[in-house]
């Protein structure tokens, strides 16, 4: 096919779309008003722009939208409930881990598939976790310091 | 990116059959991360993109009958860092996979993948040469299995042929006795490598066999320095055997200077890598050397 009319599941909600084969995630999303996925390098190196796909990690840049059509898709926008914030986007915004915020999306779903995979993470792993994204205002301590401090709070119960 | 056709076969004979058909221009699409990006910049051209993902099976790692491992041409780089069979068989595939610092690539793109892209640069490579693998070609008419060293022809050239895929790679077993390492030097650690070099070492009764060392980014190909291998083989290990091998095997190499090193300094390094991978592979292999 080089056109099609496809469904997608984003954030819990059907999207009957036309596409194209040439069409990325990331323009899908973008043409869907899901903005709050950013493109960076473009080319799959900085992590901006990583969604979830049926959890796991996945840079919509560098993903054909037809390949995950029928997959369940999280990008930040589906990670609130309404307007109580994910603990890990509340844990970065408590700790001022958010600069100029471009990288904070990707970010963010990096570190949840990170804990969902193991909600106990040391430092350590949290830093080599994240090792594919990049910021480029260079918060990096706060932001580790963010997700140390929202899996102290998940581990607590406070959430 | 040009419009192309988008096609998913639900089994390998239909993706082989594609790939025979589509004649000039077909890609395969596995885990995307080094495909898509190139096509985006208009640095490959892909009249067809045949996507791999959805034939069932390709992604598993199975233990074979006689010891050895078997992965799938879409197990994810991930999944073979995570397998614990892998972690405890082949400890230098799991450390080369290791060392790629970013979590999406390792989720998304595989270790076949990375093979087929023929980059001497590659980590993955350079530890599967060290392993002796072999890898699992299947093509319309019929399946061949061939050692990785054949596989590479030249720089960015495999074996391939019209019609054919790499299904999988077939690891034999690791036997007691054997120590591995793996080393590479790189600008920052979410570049490509400058050089890697990885080695495998059987030791028994202070005498080596099944020497296999493999370097990485120093020649048009990933290679096994054979002289150096020859060297050790069937040797007591002396400190001088392991530096006279270092020395052979940086000779052997036949490095460019580009924008990461001077070929000097790679030829040098090899020097110093093979060394350093030999000590640790010997030590890890119960021998002090």
């Amino acid at each position: 096919m080089k056109k099609e009319i496809a469904t997608f599941k984003i954030n819990d909600r059907p999207y009957e779309v036309i596409v194209t084969s040439d069409m990325t995630l990331y323009e899908l999303l973008r043409n869907l008003h899901l903005t709050g996925t950013k493109r960076s390098c473009g080319v799959g190196e900085c992590g901006s722009c990583t969604v979830l796909v049926d959890g796991n990690p996945t840079l919509a840049c560098s993903t054909l939208a037809i390949a995950v059509r029928d997959k369940e898709i999280l990008t930040i926008e589906g990670l609130s409930r309404g307007a109580q914030l994910h603990p890990l986007q509340q844990a970065f915004v408590d700790g001022g881990a958010i600069q100029c915020g471009f990288c904070t999306p990707g970010m963010i779903l990096m570190a949840k598939a990170l804990l969902d995979e193991n909600p106990t993470p040391t430092r350590e792993e949290v830093k080599e976790g994240l090792g594919g994204n990049l910021c480029r205002c260079t918060g990096y301590v706060k932001i580790i310091d963010a997700v140390m401090a929202s899996v102290e709070k998940m581990r607590r119960g406070d959430s | 990116m040009k419009l192309f056709d988008y096609l998913e076969p639900g089994t390998i004979g239909e993706a082989t059959q594609l790939l025979y058909d589509c004649g000039e221009k077909p890609r395969i699409l596995a885990g995307g991360i080094h495909l898509i990006p190139r096509m985006r910049k208009g640095e490959i051209e892909a009249e067809y993109v045949i996507d791999i993902q959805k034939i069932p099976g390709l992604d598993r790692i199975v233990t074979e009958g006689k010891g050895g491992v078997t992965f799938g041409a879409m197990a994810r780089l991930r999944s073979i860092e995570s397998s614990r069979i892998i972690q405890s068989k082949y400890p230098v595939l799991y450390e080369a996979i290791h060392q790629i610092t970013s979590v999406q690539t390792k989720y998304m793109g595989t270790a076949v993948g990375n093979l087929c892209v023929g980059t001497p640069a590659s980590d993955v490579a350079t530890s599967l040469f060290a392993l002796g693998a072999r890898l699992k070609i299947t093509g319309t008419r019929g399946e061949r299995i061939e050692p990785i060293e054949k596989f590479y022809a030249d720089y960015h050239l495999t074996s391939l042929k019209r019609g054919e895929m790499v299904t999988g790679v077939v690891l034999p077993d690791s036997p007691p006795g054997m120590g591995t390492a793996f080393l590479n030097l790189v600008r920052t650690h979410a570049d490509i490598a400058k050089i890697s070099v990885a080695v495998a070492i059987v030791v028994e009764d202070g005498i080596c066999r099944d020497v296999r060392v493999a370097i990485g980014a120093a020649a048009p190909t990933v290679f096994r320095a054979a002289k150096a291998e020859s060297l050790l083989n069937g040797e007591m290990i002396t400190s001088q055997a392991v530096n006279k091998a270092a020395e052979t095997a940086s000779a052997e190499t036949r490095p460019i200077t580009d924008l990461r090193s001077t070929a000097e300094y790679r030829r040098e390094m090899a020097k110093v890598l093979v060394k350093r991978a030999l000590e640790k592979a010997l030590a890890r292999a119960g021998c002090r050397g």
